[in-house]
């Protein structure tokens, strides 16, 4: 997959760029508007990950070219200002996504992942853990025929992501992010993720040992998979 | 009291004041004019009988030591003349009774001694008292009645120009003043006056009102530029702390401080993220245009947070019923407007508290409230609860930064909602939402 990512803040652009080159991508980085228009221009990308701030550049403008020049990439926009129009008109522009800053690599990657099911399908969207079978499509969780019973929205969130970052251990502070993301509130510990994974053990653990869901210690929570 | 009124009320009165002190004072005045004129009367025709007497003799009036006297047919007025005793000296003018053919009458009388023919003479006028003050009845009520038309006349009058000329100033209050959020800065559109105290007034309140705005604008700015500004740099250190954490070559105790790194930073992120969308909220960048209502709100506020309730074992009861809809209302920021009261319910709530929220109409607002168990707020605190950073005493221990008042509190300002808040310390607090009526669906009412 071939991202080109327009980032005018080396940094992160950096940054960015060795986390996507490590799952996989190939990166390219334009930091200003017009090396970006011209590389929209010459190349076709999967994905264009947009910074709406650019010195010498509208980044809806970039959005406009990149839609007649590459009608195929799937575009996601990072921007610092959050504006609530901004994101309208983006989202009217043909942007795939928008993920206002600062937000979180994971967040990032399974955004990228949620554009690559939509606009592909998914062959595999029951997955087996162990005999635990999760179907990210109705969003249940089966043992065996036996429905996992009463797992709540915000549980079923937390699993996707942990799955969709399978064998990487998630820090409470990411998991907050996914699941609490939108909620504007004065906490700023995440010690309920410890709450909803004890409960989620509790459901499963009524059906059969679920040790695919582990506790990494001090650290945080990994579903550990070779499925 | 408006101006207008206290001004209008002072001539009122001022003026019958002085109408009445002068129909009060007008019997005297007359009755002395009358005295007076009747006194120089009086002396006019004894000067004309004199003048008759040393012309012709008293022997014209007097014969054979006969006294002279002759009256009007109703006696109101006479004159005497009569020899006096010699020695006698009198010449006065005075109020005194008379008996002229059996009727006691009260005169006002000249009594006058003069010598003729060597002998002593007394002459008497009179004029009956009655006569002289005939006319000052009728002279006081028409005098009365036409100082009250005159009165009213004026009062009439002042009252016009006063309305007139207070025009600039009713219309500065009510357009500049009243009925408006203050500062709330519109074009500024200059009042018709030729009044130059009023034009200093309505500019001075449009300068003002202008630097409010200013300094109220420059701070949002600020705020809203100052958040913007540290999302990048947040953003550069979390992708940097997220890429580190995922190194193989990271020792574990090493993750563990990126991980305390990452919770921080967190923090900061958070801190910035609220006082961004309270800037946002404040410069109206945020629609309102949802319906919802309040209890399908609530119960998603209760799915987010079941999880803060079951950790501290507290029952929260929902008593409010799905029949009401919230109309022109913005769904994302109310539901953080509850989740924040409903929230710190939980945070300064006991272990096995409880929570309880209820609605009800109250004079034509519709009240939802929030009342918890909690550990209370303390009365001198309780205004300053809605400050930016402010952490009270008590709280000082649970983990917040002193943001979840303040957005709760910028939220209900955007709608229009008022807040009260009650609290017995060591009791409980209760939060009261009131909702104006046009933020309720009328139908459903």
């Amino acid at each position: 997959m071939n991202v080109l990512i327009i980032e005018d803040e080396k940094a992160l652009a950096h940054e960015l760029e060795l986390f996507l080159t490590k799952h996989n991508y190939i990166c390219e980085i334009s930091y200003d508007g017009a090396s970006a228009s011209e590389k929209i221009a010459v190349n076709l990308y999967d994905f264009i990950l947009l910074d709406l701030g650019l010195p010498d550049y509208d980044g809806l403008d970039l959005l406009k070219e990149a839609r007649g020049t590459n009608p195929d990439a799937a575009c996601i926009i990072l921007t610092a200002r959050a504006e609530v129009s901004d994101r309208i008109k983006g989202l009217d522009l043909g942007a795939d996504d928008y993920l206002p800053k600062p937000f979180s690599l994971l967040e990032l990657q399974s955004r990228m992942q949620a554009i690559i099911r939509r606009k592909f399908g998914v062959p595999q969207n029951i997955i087996d853990l162990d005999g635990f079978m999760v179907n990210l499509t109705d969003r249940t969780i089966s043992y065996q025929e036996a429905q996992v019973s009463a797992i709540t929205k915000k549980e079923f969130d937390l699993l996707a992501y942990l799955l969709l970052h399978k064998n990487r251990t998630l820090t409470r502070a990411q998991l907050g992010e996914h699941i609490w993301g939108s909620v504007i509130n004065d906490d700023y510990d995440s010690n309920f993720i410890d709450a909803h994974i004890k409960n989620i053990r509790k459901k499963l653990n009524a059906l059969a040992p679920a040790d695919w869901l582990e506790t990494v210690r001090g650290l945080g929570y990994r579903i550990k998979t070779n499925a | 009291m408006k101006l207008q009124t206290k001004l209008t009320l002072f001539n009122t009165i001022s003026k019958l004041v002085i109408v009445t002190l002068f129909v009060l004072l007008l019997p005297g005045i007359i009755e002395s004019i009358n005295k007076n004129y009747t006194d120089s009367r009086l002396i006019k025709q004894r000067d004309k009988l004199l003048d008759i007497v040393h012309k012709k003799g008293i022997s014209n009036y007097i014969e054979n030591g006969e006294s002279y006297g002759s009256y009007l047919p109703l006696k109101e007025e006479y004159i005497s003349l009569d020899e006096a005793e010699p020695g006698l000296h009198l010449d006065t003018i005075k109020d005194e009774k008379r008996i002229i053919e059996q009727d006691t009458i009260d005169y006002r009388i000249l009594s006058h001694t003069f010598i003729a023919g060597k002998k002593n003479y007394l002459l008497e006028i009179g004029k009956s008292s009655d006569t002289i003050g005939e006319t000052s009845g009728p002279l006081q009520s028409i005098a009365f009645l036409l100082l009250l038309g005159m009165v009213l006349l004026t009062i009439l009058a002042d009252q016009a120009y006063s309305n007139y000329i207070l025009r600039p100033l009713r219309i500065i209050i009510r357009t500049k003043l009243l009925g408006k959020k203050f500062p709330s800065f519109t074009a500024y559109k200059e009042v018709k006056t030729s009044t130059v105290d009023f034009q200093h007034l309505d500019i001075s309140i449009h300068k003002m009102v202008e630097t409010i705005e200013g300094a109220f604008q420059k701070e949002r700015e600020f705020i809203s530029n100052a958040s913007h500004e540290l999302m990048t740099p947040i953003s550069i250190l979390q992708s940097k702390i997220e890429n580190l954490f995922e190194q193989d070559d990271i020792a574990d105790d090493t993750k563990l401080r990126l991980l305390e790194m990452q919770k921080i930073l967190n923090r900061l992120k958070s801190i910035t993220k609220t006082l961004l969308l309270i800037s946002q909220i404040e410069n109206h960048q945020f629609l309102k245009e949802d319906t919802v209502t309040a209890g399908s709100l609530l119960q998603d506020v209760y799915e987010e947070i079941s999880i803060r309730l079951q950790d501290k074992n507290i029952n929260l009861e929902l008593g409010v019923s799905d029949d009401v809809e919230l109309i022109n209302v913005n769904k994302f920021l109310l539901f953080n407007l509850l989740f924040n009261l409903i929230n710190n319910a939980i945070k300064y709530n006991r272990e096995n508290g409880k929570i309880t929220v209820t609605a009800k109409w109250a004079s034509g607002q519709y009240a939802i409230s929030i009342a918890d168990t909690g550990i209370g707020i303390a009365e001198e605190e309780l205004p300053f609860i809605f400050n930016r950073f402010k952490k009270l005493k008590k709280s000082l221990s649970q983990d917040s930064f002193g943001l979840g008042l303040p957005i709760v509190r910028s939220i209900a300002d955007f709608h229009q909602i008022e807040i009260q808040v009650s609290s017995v310390q060591g009791e409980g607090s209760t939060f009261t939402l009131l909702l104006p009526p046009g933020l309720i669906n009328a139908t459903v009412k």
